[in-house]
């Protein structure tokens, strides 16, 4: 099995048992969440899937790699996906989360594709993993550490020294690394069961959506940390090697001529979405075997790898200290990393208490009585107020550790607050991601059919080089469109999937783009563990043509690491594979098309957007041609949606009365046993 | 004695430390004339090629390991990587990290300690000292006798002998000829080129004599300190300019 480790961890905390599954079984999944799905499905109680909740002992979460994890593929040797019932979400779906760094591919190294964790844990520990030793070990001492202590202490437990600057024996065979062992762990968040904590590896690694932090709480899990020797075999290492080299110097920037930058998502100039501004005393940080870093190492260690949601809490600090970048700017940005906390329910939920202070709602003696000084906002002294009641669950720092759309619900405030969008939560009670699903509908869509904010930016290029406010010279609409969408096999006939003209919004076109968006990403960005950030690589002007590597590059590594011959065609076929298997858990859950809903702001207050998002330039077609048009200021109509759904089933060949998946689509893709037991429990859909 | 000003033998001549300083002076006096100095000496035991690398510039992605490690043994082990980076998550930049790759010792300690003469310069490949694993009887004198840390001769325990880095004169996992005279992986694939490669000796007794500044003005212009001198590095980040890239 080249690319796998061959086996999966699995480890239940309740009867503290430690075994192993073949991954020769699951590998027809590809790897990643293709495999944690099938797991999930293998292992869990489905009887009690409609009432299983996130902290319930009988919950599974599955950590899984990928067979180009650990390998100098670029852009994808650093991911692991995180799943199980999530705690954020309202209601709990069935749902994943995704973190960089060492963690998966120290894990391959050490002989693992992934780590299966079942039960609960009578009281806290750790899982230690060496090689092929595993033990449940006692986290007494680091039960109230935060996540950078806990991850250090760990190091020294594991290692027996404090210094990492030597070769580190391993075992008796002299098996050794120069490399600290890589720990994921939770935080004070996740040990008071918030459900907006995350789980962090390294200084800036996060799997933030899903409240996983949570889950492992309740399971009584701080950590799992993996050290390992082993190697991962290559079914054509020289091979690797050269595709690697031409992806990189065909299609990425060369950083040390930049004054001859291209525009690439594979191979950008630098990093991006740092909101204090990319360099100063720093280093651009890479995840293993990537070829383009998009983190940082400072001087100032605090902001070690922090970057998009968590930075952009820059912009909730005090002006002075946002101007001159002092320590106090960077502090609620390392706290989330510490604490634990997703950083999206940290910069949602400041604004909307910020809004209700505003409106005399929230504050001391107010309605919603609330402690926070509220006249030192952004200070280090309010954020520390804000985080310690949100850790402690003191006062109502108890319903910040729901998260703010369940706060909302215990004051009473939802309806009003998702009305007139002051609480910014757009769908499933999850914060609204840039992306706004009245300008970009697929995303929003995509998310309803989902169990998450997708996060998954395929096309979010388009904006960004469009936008007239970055100063791009936009390339020709309908040469971008034709080009995007050539590559999207099976629709690549359809360059209407690109058009975002008001006309379009509940489009057949649309159902193609999103069923494309979740079929490609369920295996190539999810299973095979490409990174949201240099994949898919459409549009590339240091590329022939302008062409990036997409869908060349995607299946050219995976090919090379695994021996297989797999295509991209085929991969995407997989994908909707997952896509069904998934819709099959969620359908067991008690899931049901009118259950498809956006927040009321979302059909009734315009989006307007800000800093750039308020010149929100997008493809348009009309009368026959193509151009630019802005699409700030509408809304999405509450009919259209439901037609959209009912497009959209229709194309999966699902039950458009229900959204469950058919047994005639579950079969097709050879789901059979998935089509009996939906029937058993009477959730198959109708043909 | 610091194992360092140890009287080292290698192959079958002998240099002092005394000896060497004057040959390298003689060297880095006549920069850019490398390879013919050995014949003007006889003394070709020497490897003539080092790894020089800029730790202030290495993005951390260890994509030099894994191509290390696949091009000699078809597989992806940072374990069996002949250079080694390492790193604290949360340190402060430039002291996050460390490349610690071979030296090619003009003295090499690893040389003189095998007690059966596995190591030795393989003139094939411009005399870069190679690990013969069929010789090798695994006693690690060679790890011990590194004065560096980590130990550049590398433990393969997996085959049970050493090996150290052979600016990859022997890479049966790769189409490309190395050497002295060829390519070296790590060089190759670093996505930021923070590993380069000289021909001109480094000076022995210094620590720092195997890194250099691979930065410069476009790393300045980056936005990244490109030079070691503070106030250069403002003045031109001042004077930075950002055209693209971000998204």
């Amino acid at each position: 099995m080249n690319g796998y480790a061959g086996k999966i961890l699995r480890i239940n905390l309740t009867t503290k048992t430690i075994s192993t599954l073949p991954t020769s079984a699951y590998e027809d999944w590809g790897g990643g969440h293709g495999m944690g799905s099938k797991i999930f499905w293998d292992l869990i109680d489905r009887s009690k899937l409609p009432s299983l909740r996130a902290y319930d002992p009988d919950n599974i979460v599955t950590l899984m790699t990928s067979p180009i994890a650990g390998t100098m593929v670029p852009g994808g040797a650093a991911r692991t996906e995180v799943q199980g019932i999530g705690a954020q979400t309202y209601p709990e779906w069935f749902t994943h989360s995704n973190f960089g760094g060492r963690f998966s591919s120290m894990l391959k190294y050490a002989g693992w594709d992934g780590v299966v964790i079942e039960g609960r844990a009578e009281k806290p520990v750790w899982i230690d993993i060496r090689n092929d030793t595993v033990r449940i070990q006692d986290a007494a001492n680091l039960w109230g550490l935060d996540t950078w202590q806990t991850q250090e202490r760990i190091w020294s437990l594991v290692t027996g020294q404090d210094a990492f600057n030597n070769w580190i024996e391993l075992d008796e065979d002299g098996s050794r690394t120069t490399q600290r062992p890589a720990v994921v762990c939770i935080g004070p968040a996740g040990e008071a069961l918030s459900r907006t904590a995350c789980l962090i590896h390294d200084a800036g690694n996060g799997a933030g959506q899903g409240g996983f932090g949570g889950v492992w709480g309740s399971k009584n899990l701080k950590a799992i940390s993996v050290i390992g020797t082993g190697g991962i075999s290559i079914a054509d290492p020289a091979s690797l090697f050269e595709v690697r080299l031409w992806a990189q110097r065909t299609y990425g920037n060369d950083l040390n001529h930049p004054e001859k930058s291209s525009w690439t998502w594979f191979g950008v100039r630098g990093t991006e979405q740092i909101n204090w501004g990319t360099g100063g005393r720093a280093r651009l940080h890479a995840c293993i075997g990537c070829h383009r870093g998009c983190h940082e190492r400072a001087e100032k260690s605090v902001r070690n790898d922090s970057m998009c949601s968590e930075s952009f809490l820059l912009n909730y600090t005090r002006l002075k200290d946002m101007l001159l970048k002092t320590d106090d700017a960077y502090y609620p940005t390392s706290m989330t990393q510490k604490l634990g906390i997703n950083a999206s329910e940290v910069l949602k939920g400041t604004s909307y208490l910020k809004a209700l202070y505003k409106a005399g709602v929230l504050g001391q003696g107010c309605t919603i009585d609330c402690d926070l000084p509220f006249d030192k906002v952004g200070s280090r002294e309010y954020f520390e107020a804000f985080f310690t009641m949100l850790i402690q669950r003191t006062g109502i720092g108890n319903d910040f550790a729901e998260g703010f759309y369940r706060a909302a619900m215990n004051w009473g405030r939802l309806e009003e607050d998702l009305r007139s969008g002051i609480l910014n939560y757009g769908y499933w009670g999850m914060p609204t991601h840039t992306y706004d699903p009245r300008c970009e509908p697929y995303w929003g869509y995509g998310t309803l059919l989902d169990s998450r904010d997708i996060n998954e930016h395929c096309f979010s290029f388009i904006f960004w080089k469009t936008s007239l406010t970055l100063g791009h010279p936009p390339l020709d609409a309908e040469f971008v469109v034709n080009l995007v969408t050539g590559k999207m096999a099976p629709y690549d006939d359809d360059p209407l999937m690109l058009d975002f003209s008001d006309a379009n919004l509940y489009s057949e076109h649309q159902a193609k783009l999103v069923a494309w968006h979740r079929h490609y990403s369920r295996f190539w960005k999810r299973s095979v563990l490409y990174c949201d950030l240099r994949w898919p690589d459409f549009l590339n002007t240091k590329g022939p043509g302008n062409s990036g590597l997409t869908p060349e590059g995607e299946p050219k590594f995976f090919n090379a690491v695994t021996g297989k011959n797999l295509t991209f065609l085929e991969g995407n076929a997989i994908g909707e594979k997952i896509w069904n298997l998934d819709n099959a858990i969620w359908t067991l859950q008690g899931r049901h098309r009118d259950q498809l809903q956006f927040a009321e702001f979302i059909y009734e207050i315009p989006f307007t957007g800000g800093g750039p998002f308020a010149f929100y330039y997008m493809p348009w077609y009309e009368n026959g041609s193509w151009s630019y048009r802005k699409v700030n200021g509408r809304t999405l109509d509450r009919q259209g949606v439901e037609e959209f759904k009912t497009k959209f089933y229709k194309l999966e060949g699902w039950d458009t009365e229900t959204g469950w998946p058919t047994r005639s689509t579950l079969e097709r893709l050879g789901l059979d046993e998935v089509a009996d037991e939906l029937e058993r429990q009477n959730r198959l859909g109708r043909e | 004695m610091n194992k360092r000003d140890q009287h080292h033998t290698t192959g079958s001549i002998k240099f002092s430390r005394r000896d060497f300083m004057k040959f390298s002076g003689m060297t880095i006096l006549s920069a850019g004339i490398v390879g013919t100095h050995v014949d003007a000496l006889g003394k070709q035991q020497v490897t003539w090629g080092f790894l020089l690398v800029d730790m202030k510039k290495c993005q951390g992605c260890t994509s030099c390991m894994l191509a290390c490690s696949l091009v000699h043994h078809g597989v992806e082990n940072p374990s069996l990587a002949r250079i080694q980076i390492l790193q604290n998550p949360y340190g402060s930049w430039p002291d996050d990290l460390t490349i610690a790759q071979c030296r090619q010792c003009v003295e090499p300690a690893c040389v003189a300690a095998c007690p059966v003469g596995a190591l030795a310069p393989d003139p094939e490949f411009g005399n870069v000292t190679r690990v013969d694993a069929s010789k090798c009887i695994g006693c690690k004198s060679c790890i011990a006798a590194c004065p560096y840390t980590p130990s550049r001769p590398v433990w393969n325990f997996t085959e049970g002998h050493s090996q150290k880095c052979d600016l990859c004169a022997y890479t049966p996992y790769w189409n490309e000829t190395g050497g002295p005279e060829g390519k070296k992986a790590c060089v190759e694939m670093c996505p930021l080129g923070a590993i380069t490669f000289t021909k001109i000796v480094p000076d022995q007794n210094r620590e720092d004599s195997y890194t250099v500044n691979l930065r410069g003005l476009p790393w300045a212009r980056l936005g990244y300190p490109g030079w070691d001198t503070p106030l250069l590095d403002t003045l031109f980040a001042s004077a930075r300019k950002r055209t693209g890239g971000g998204r």
